[in-house]
């Protein structure tokens, strides 16, 4: 069977309309030998030329660990004509049991021209009925941002690293949530890119005889990676929503200083070095140090406590990765809304 | 599931990060450390916990046994044993800072002075590790050693808690051997830990599908108008395995297969099929349900056993083709043993929602396959219109393993110009839809032992309510007259005849796993 495929190639040619004609018969073909699997829809946006065979490349491994139907769409909005080309196509993996082929169908789309009108008839006319829909928006925003297609988003999924003006596009986010009427889980990957680091920096305070830390922790120093500024800001920002700090100056573009709920001051460092995203996190509350810093072997961070020059038993957790796939692979294991990070933004939103 | 009362004030920074209560630093004190238990279940579970990283930084593992071995031989086994029986590949640079926390202690289970020691040892551990007085104790060595170490833990003092610490314990079954001896044991643990404090491991109930049976029932809405004795025509519930005794004779041969299994695993499922929805989540609202479902068990008077319990062992025959020797030629068996290695129920629940509901349950040994299923049989749409001559009944497969998934046997036209009617299945497969493997129950277990969350853990009293129903089945068997027949099978078959007896004379059969 042709359409399915290992390779990443986009697969069939098929025609708009028959889209789903042509899937069907993908399934027969295959005989019972691959079971088809599906728990969402996970549409992704692009407007970076090449992009379908890089997120065909990424949706082959993302479907791994999340059955989907994938939508790879994309987009030269710059195009003098429209016009829409389509593929199909299926990931298929072998099941955790090991006996047959669990195979998760692709779409993919290129569009030429008016895409912001082209995109919400592409994307809402080959749904799998039912299942939830993740858009994953790998461009900057646009305005205005198209309601039509918000209405069916149930969680937005985007990257706000790169980002130049994060207000704006953050600003465009809100009102295409709010205009949608519905509940959108906005999933920022440069929040999940802190998972670990905050999951292992949060460890050391769950006995409530630690808790007294919190009153006492009067610097925080963050080393982040060429880039990952913004990654670093949020990680204060997190600190901040949850402990009911606020902003108070800063000095230069990487000092900045928080005032406790009792009015004691916070100093945090933010230095730039080579390493992962977030390298190292140490937090000093009277004499006691936290730290976390990535282990020499990379995706292990090695977390340890102490006094300055004291003993400290070091222990290790994942540290999670940095790419595409791992990103997405952990932020579609959550459910639920990004609460916290609503907060932590509105912390350090004048800082990003 | 909820905190328990001895749970601490949340953190406010996991906020968003733990959707579980979250487990504690402690240490946990492993009686039996150098056996089976520990080496291929409990240490692995707390390996690939850590690995994944969800164990906190602050535990530590102390193994207490007999044998004289160093803190280095202990660590060097328990390595040894992880690289075999973990489920995910052990990494060398996470497993030398987890062995960093692990530690031997060598006591015999009744010397008063290892005791001693051990309490002074685990105060140095809370000092250098910060495990802040929190001990989990687990008895993984035989029941006849419960006792003196329960005792000896008591003198010692290590039962007791400091503010804001606490002390939990984890008994591995059997919890006893009928009800006298199950009150025993519950009344020896809590002359020095109390019920809150009591954690009694069932691994089935630490399975990712058994946990869904409640999820299944209580949040999809078509489920609940449908469960109960108006739409249900039985249940059966199977728990088969290919494998043999194996190693376990001489434990085997004194418990067989209704004390081995029934009492405990099939037991709990059957509560998780049937109870009433809980008030909440905690784990005494849910363990109020189960136990009603055990109460209500109708007990059978003695005269009636032999037409509701079926007995078996299995023969000499073969499993996928091998040749296999029966029960009694295998090693530590008595050449005459009467011990069963299969038994078949029928059983009732008497209550409002299962009135009249037969639940037939059957769990053996050397079976044709290995399975452990649940079914719901629907009862049949009206004789009219289509169903004149429809024999197959809906049916609801609940797959506790292996292959974990539901399934659902509905009636569809087959394609053409006649009117021919054919069962399909709607099959989901645990393994098809998430990528992600599910933890072994001992993970679960653990970590819920370390939150303080008993849902997953059985109650004092549903083990004596569980016990109260098997004791007149077992009296009956070991009467000195008018003995219900033990049948024989052959290895590799669905059980003795009298199993399959047991459904023809309600009109029913067992459902083809």
């Amino acid at each position: 069977m042709p359409a399915v495929t290992e390779t990443y190639s986009l697969g069939v040619p098929v025609e708009v309309g028959k889209i789903d004609h042509e899937l069907k018969k993908l399934w027969l073909e295959s005989e019972g030998a691959m079971t088809r699997a599906s728990l969402m829809n996970l549409a992704v946006y692009s407007e970076e030329p090449g992009s379908l065979k890089k997120n065909t490349q990424l949706m082959a491994r993302i479907t791994e660990n999340h059955a989907c139907r994938a939508i790879v769409i994309e987009a030269d909005c710059n195009a003098e004509e429209d016009g829409v080309d389509a593929w199909i196509s299926a990931h298929c993996h072998v099941s955790r049991a090991g006996s047959k082929q669990v195979c998760s169908e692709q779409i993919s789309f290129c569009l030429n021209g008016g895409c912001t009108t082209q995109l919400p008839n592409i994307v809402l006319s080959n749904l799998d009925s039912d299942l939830p829909l993740y858009l994953w928006w790998q461009q900057e925003f646009h305005d205005p941002m198209d309601p039509q297609l918000w209405t069916w988003v149930d969680r937005l999924i985007y990257d706000s690293r790169p980002w130049q003006d994060f207000q704006a596009q953050m600003r465009l986010v809100e009102s295409a949530q709010a205009e949608a009427k519905q509940r959108i889980v906005l999933c920022d990957l440069n929040w999940t890119r802190l998972d670990k680091a905050r999951f292992a920096l949060a460890q050391f305070f769950d006995h409530p005889a630690s808790h007294h830390h919190f009153a006492k922790i009067k610097k925080v120093r963050i080393d982040y990676a060429s880039g990952f500024r913004s990654t670093a800001l949020l990680f204060v920002g997190w600190l901040a929503g949850q402990l009911n700090w606020r902003s108070e100056k800063t000095v230069g573009e990487n000092k900045l200083q928080f005032v406790g709920s009792s009015g004691r001051k916070i100093d945090i460092e933010m230095r730039q070095r080579d390493g992962e995203p977030i390298h190292e996190v140490a937090v000093t509350a009277g004499d006691i140090e936290f730290l976390i810093t990535h282990a020499k072997c990379g995706d292990l961070l090695e977390i340890s406590r102490g006094k300055a020059g004291g003993k400290r038993v070091p222990q290790l957790m994942p540290a999670g990765k940095n790419d595409p796939v791992s990103l997405m692979s952990e932020e579609l294991m959550r459910g639920g809304p990004h609460h916290v990070y609503l907060h932590a933004i509105n912390c350090v939103r004048e800082l990003l | 599931m909820n905190r328990a009362a001895d749970q601490p004030e949340p953190n406010p920074l996991r906020e968003g990060l733990a959707t579980r209560a979250v487990p504690q630093p402690c240490s946990i004190v492993i009686f039996g450390a150098t056996g089976d238990l520990a080496h291929r279940k409990l240490v692995p579970a707390l390996y690939n916990v850590a690995a994944d990283g969800d164990l906190p930084p602050a535990v530590a593992i102390v193994g207490f046994a007999r044998r004289k071995k160093s803190d280095e031989e202990f660590r060097r086994d328990l390595e040894e044993a992880t690289r075999k029986f973990s489920r995910q590949a052990v990494r060398d640079e996470i497993w030398k800072t987890f062995a960093q926390s692990i530690f031997y202690h060598q006591s015999e289970f009744g010397d008063e002075s290892g005791y001693k020691r051990l309490a002074k040892r685990l105060d140095e551990i809370d000092k250098d590790h910060g495990t802040r007085g929190n001990r989990l104790f687990y008895f993984a060595a035989a029941p006849d050693q419960f006792e003196p170490i329960l005792k000896h833990l008591k003198a010692a003092g290590l039962n007791e808690t400091c503010k804001g610490s606490w002390v939990r314990v984890i008994v591995e079954k059997p919890f006893g051997t009928d009800l006298a001896s199950a009150r025993e044991l519950n009344r020896i643990v809590h002359n020095s830990f109390t019920e809150e404090q009591t954690y009694r491991i069932d691994h089935f109930l630490g399975k990712e599908t058994a946990q869904n049976i409640l999820v299944l029932r209580f949040a999809n809405a078509i489920f609940s108008p449908l469960w109960n004795t108006h739409y249900i025509d039985h249940v059966q519930i199977t728990a088969a395995e290919t494998l043999g005794v194996g190693t376990r004779a001489g434990y085997y041969e004194h418990a067989g297969a209704l004390r081995d299994m029934v009492q405990n695993h099939l037991l709990q499922l059957l509560c998780l099929v049937a109870m009433e929805p809980p008030t909440d989540l905690s784990a005494d609202s849910i363990r109020d349900e189960k136990v009603k479902v055990v109460r209500s068990l109708r007990r059978w008077p003695r005269n009636e056993i032999a037409a509701n319990v079926v007995r078996g062992q299995y023969t000499k025959g073969a499993i996928h083709g091998d040749p296999v020797a029966g029960y009694r030629q295998e090693q530590n068996v008595n050449a005459d043993s009467q011990t069963e290695t299969f038994v078949a129920l029928r059983l009732f629940i008497d209550n409002w929602r299962w009135a009249d509901v037969p639940i037939y349950m059957r769990v053996g040994k050397r079976l044709p396959k290995s399975a452990t299923e649940i079914s719901i049989h629907f009862k049949k749409a009206p004789a009219v219109l289509f169903n004149k001559d429809l024999h197959d009944l809906n049916v609801l497969v609940i797959r506790i393993q292996p292959d974990e998934g539901i399934a659902l046997r509905i009636h569809a036209k087959v394609p053409g110009t006649s009117f021919h009617i054919e069962p399909v299945k709607m099959d989901f497969h645990y393994g098809t839809s998430f990528g992600k493997a599910s933890p072994e129950a001992y993970e679960r277990l653990l970590l819920d032992a370390m939150s303080g969350d008993a849902t997953l853990f059985a109650r004092r009293d549903e083990v004596e309510q569980a016990w109260a129903f098997i004791d007149p089945i077992e009296e009956a068997w070991h009467a000195k007259k008018d003995v219900p027949e033990l049948f024989f099978h052959p290895a590799g078959s669905w059980g003795p005849e009298a199993a399959d007896d047991l459904l023809a004379r309600d009109g029913r059969a067992w459902r083809r796993l």
